[in-house]
């Protein structure tokens, strides 16, 4: 490939710029492309060397006895509908010691009358720490019957600032933050905690993989029946999810490069998120924020650990299925994502931070800040400036092969590995539906969702603040 | 251009590729879903086998059985016990999951390995074999092999066992402490033993002290002892005086009381927690001056500790909960409400 930037008239220079501009959009492109395919094999690596323990029952028997006591903090706001179920869930996980701390943040709803009633608690006091920040607590809820379970009711604050609560509540050295919506698999704290046990000196936080729960039957707070949904949008969230779970977090966490673990299900060491100041207040990416900021904690202090990230234990949660609600959710996300990345911007290649600072803001600049820019000009320009002669065909080419062609094959790829290393669905029918899906997803979804996380960046340059508005179904029953 | 083209071709190739691999998936899954009919049958029939045959009578199983009779023999073993577990496994013998297991100790996967030494220590005869997987050399088999092992008298030496495992640099697991445990019934002196090894690291030491504290008071002068001296090692002597208070041994409390003064605030917070396994009475004092101690986790195992040593303690958390400090009348306080609830 040749390249003149000799401007001998204005058309060669118009053609000159318009190559440029494709080429910039090409190579982003491609390194996105290539970092993916890295951390596909990075994941399939960590699968590999470490698969999944299929038995719960062995499991048990395996770590059991040294299992570390964790405290589960569910922070539920307006949940009136779903409480009584999510704690009910909650309170039977297979795990050998752990308390359940609600933490009922400022709800105006019946949420608090509910969890009181339902499960015949009383007014206590706790002897609680003040390490981070949050809004006041106006008391404590327990009942001697049910001893794993404490309610924290207190003044709204936004989630950042429950989980804040919940941490001073805490009582163990470890804590696992969850969304009270969602559903944990049974052995869940079981999978989860596997590296605490394995490097108990060196792990300070581990995440978990987040599954859509939508068209699956719950069954008393545990999903009963593995489904697909008949959604689009929620079909094609799932290959979505299995690309962001499956392939780039499970091949982060192998890099030690995790940039996120998940609020929706999550666990750290109370000690190091005490250090950190707990969840930030003020970002919708807090949970992003929460990561980084230990990240710089132990490297700055050159204290070595590891941040990890397990395939297995699965926590369901429901997606959004309009486009309205999920185009909110997405562009919430970006701007999440562009808060932090300016909030820790002195990481970003800087070696002090080792590969955290090369490969982790490596891949947030290239994914989350360059990334929609780019494509979604690429989207623009590229077929304009071809229709108008300005580009040739192999550049057109070219370019729908780092939007369309590669897109379609690694996600097909992330099915092949999972469908190598966890085969976590039941009917080959739903792996060949998901297939049809990763391919349709480029064409018209993937434009779209760009054009949400432009939006993002709109409102983060508008310094937006607002969560917008998160409309639930609630799970389907049996 | 010639390299704008390769990259359509080469991305069109690999979206085949992609693709095929998945069709090839797709119909893998469809033939492994005979397979599983069929693994449900040999369940079905192999069941009362397991459960019920007269081993004198069965014959080894075919290939095609034997691994299905591997993995239903692992599932009721860990549902049973005793005698009925002991005649499962000579039925499972019978049929010849014993020899599977021995060639799956030498499969390429860690997995399989580490699932084969698991359930051949199941089975009487098999020490050699598990023995075997101590020079296995994937950290997570050799441990795995090593805490089959502990369970029986004829365990190899402590400091063997550790040195195979190489603790520290490839092994730092929590399961230690399971393993020391189990090591310590059969001989307990050769694990305090490796308290006194200089070049043995500080995971498997803190194991050993948390397994020799399980066994009641035997160990406490020797923790006491440690929990003084480990004053520069400040990681450490928490984890000790900790060990320490789960003796719940007199001989831990003059130490236990130097701990409660200790510069480190994580020490007095373990000694304070020593003291309420301990019921130490006379620690009452030094406990109530903890209530102001400027770390929470300290007034915290200070004020659980005043009230798990009984009357005294409680008296105690009574006068603080009248005191002008808002930080000790809050901390004696709310402990004093927490024990009513």
């Amino acid at each position: 490939m040749t390249f003149d930037f000799a401007i001998p008239d204005p058309a060669a220079w118009m053609v000159a710029s318009a190559e440029a501009i494709a080429l910039v959009v090409i190579v982003a492109g491609l390194l996105q492309i290539v970092f993916y395919f890295v951390l596909l094999l990075y994941a399939g690596a960590a699968l590999g060397t470490r698969p999944p323990v299929p038995r719960s029952a062995t499991l048990w028997r395996r770590y059991s006895e040294q299992a570390p006591a964790i405290s589960v903090l569910a922070p539920a706001f307006n949940e009136e509908l779903t409480i009584v179920e999510s704690t009910r869930s909650l309170l039977a996980l297979q795990y050998p010691d752990f308390e359940v701390i609600v933490i009922n943040d400022g709800s105006k709803d019946g949420t608090l009358a509910r969890l009181v009633s339902e499960f015949g608690l009383e007014q206590v006091d706790r002897f609680v720490d003040r390490s981070v920040e949050h809004a006041p607590i106006r008391g404590f809820y327990a009942s001697p019957r049910l001893p794993r379970l404490l309610v924290v009711d207190k003044e709204n604050g936004g989630k950042a600032d429950a989980l804040n609560a919940g941490i001073n509540c805490t009582r163990t050295a470890l804590f696992c933050a969850i969304d009270a919506d969602s559903i944990l698999e049974s052995d869940a704290l079981l999978r989860v905690v596997r590296p605490f046990i394995d490097e108990p000196d060196l792990t300070i936080a581990a995440g978990g993989t987040i599954r859509i729960a939508n068209g699956c039957k719950v069954d008393s707070g545990r999903i009963s029946d593995i489904k697909l949904p008949r959604n689009f949008l929620a079909l094609v969230q799932i290959v979505e999810y299995l690309r962001a779970f499956l392939m780039a977090r499970v091949g982060l966490g192998k890099m030690q490069a995790l940039t996120v673990i998940s609020g929706a299900f999550g666990l750290f060491r109370r000690r190091q998120v005490v250090e950190v100041g707990g969840y930030s207040h003020g970002t919708v990416g807090e949970d992003m924020e929460l990561v980084l900021k230990l990240h710089r904690l132990m490297r700055e202090a050159k204290r070595d650990y590891r941040i990890n990230f397990i395939a297995e234990p699965v926590c369901w949660t429901e997606c959004p299925d309009t486009l309205s609600v999920l185009g909110r959710q997405r562009a919430r996300w970006q701007r999440g994502a562009l808060e932090c990345f300016v909030k820790h911007k002195d990481m970003l290649f800087n070696p002090r931070y080792g590969r955290i600072g090369i490969v982790g803001f490596g891949h947030i600049l290239l994914v989350d800040v360059l990334g929609p820019l780019l494509e979604v000009l690429g989207y623009i320009l590229v077929p304009l400036l071809w229709a108008l002669g300005l580009l040739a065909l192999p550049w057109l080419l070219a370019f729908l092969a780092v939007t369309f062609m590669f897109g379609v094959s690694l996600s097909i790829a992330t099915l092949v590995l999972e469908e190598i290393q966890l085969r976590r669905f039941p009917k080959a029918r739903e792996l060949a539906v998901l297939a049809v899906i990763a391919v349709l997803e480029n064409f018209g979804y993937r434009q779209l969702s760009n054009l949400w996380r432009l939006q993002g960046w709109w409102q983060f340059i508008r310094k937006q603040q607002s969560w917008g508005t998160m409309t639930r179904k609630g799970f389907s029953a049996t | 251009m010639t390299t704008l083209r390769d990259l359509w071709e080469v991305s069109l190739a690999l979206c085949l590729l992609a693709m095929a691999a998945l069709l090839l998936l797709l119909l893998a899954r469809v033939l492994s879903a005979r397979l599983f009919d069929r693994t449900s049958a040999s369940r079905r029939r192999l069941l009362p086998l397991l459960l019920d045959g007269d081993p004198a009578e069965l014959e080894p199983l075919g290939k095609r059985e034997l691994q299905t009779a591997a993995d239903l023999t692992v599932e009721i073993a860990e549902m049973t016990r005793g005698s009925e577990r002991e005649a499962l496994l000579a039925r499972a013998t019978a049929l010849g999951v014993t020899d599977l297991l021995i060639v799956q100790l030498r499969s390429r996967k860690a997995q399989s390995r580490l699932n084969a030494v698991e359930a051949l220590s199941m089975f009487e005869g098999s020490h050699d074999h598990v023995t075997g997987a101590l020079d296995d050399r994937n950290p997570d088999v050799r441990l795995t092999a090593a805490l089959a092992l502990a369970q029986h008298a004829n365990a190899p030496a402590p400091l063997d066992i550790v040195n195979k495992l190489n603790v520290g640099a490839e092994e730092n697991s929590l399961l230690l402490v399971s393993l020391m445990v189990d090591l310590a019934e059969t001989d307990s002196e050769a694990v305090a033993g490796l308290l006194f090894e200089k070049d043995l690291s500080y995971r498997i030491k803190v194991a050993a002290m948390d397994a020799l504290s399980q066994r009641g008071g035997e160990y406490a002068p020797l923790l006491a002892h440690m929990a003084r001296d480990s004053g520069n090692e400040p990681d450490l002597q928490p984890r000790i005086f900790r060990a320490l208070g789960r003796t719940g041994h007199p001989a831990g409390a003059e130490a236990i009381m130097e701990g409660l003064l200790s510069d480190n605030w994580a020490v007095r917070a373990a000694a304070a927690e020593a003291v309420g396994n301990t019921r130490l009475v006379a620690a009452a004092d030094r406990l109530s001056a903890l209530l102001n101690d400027p770390h929470y986790w300290v007034r915290y195992r200070a004020s659980e500790a005043l009230l798990r040593i009984g009357a005294r303690g409680v008296s105690v958390l009574r006068d603080a909960s009248r005191s002008e400090d808002p930080v000790v009348r809050s901390a004696a306080s709310k402990m004093l409400a927490e024990g009513r609830a």
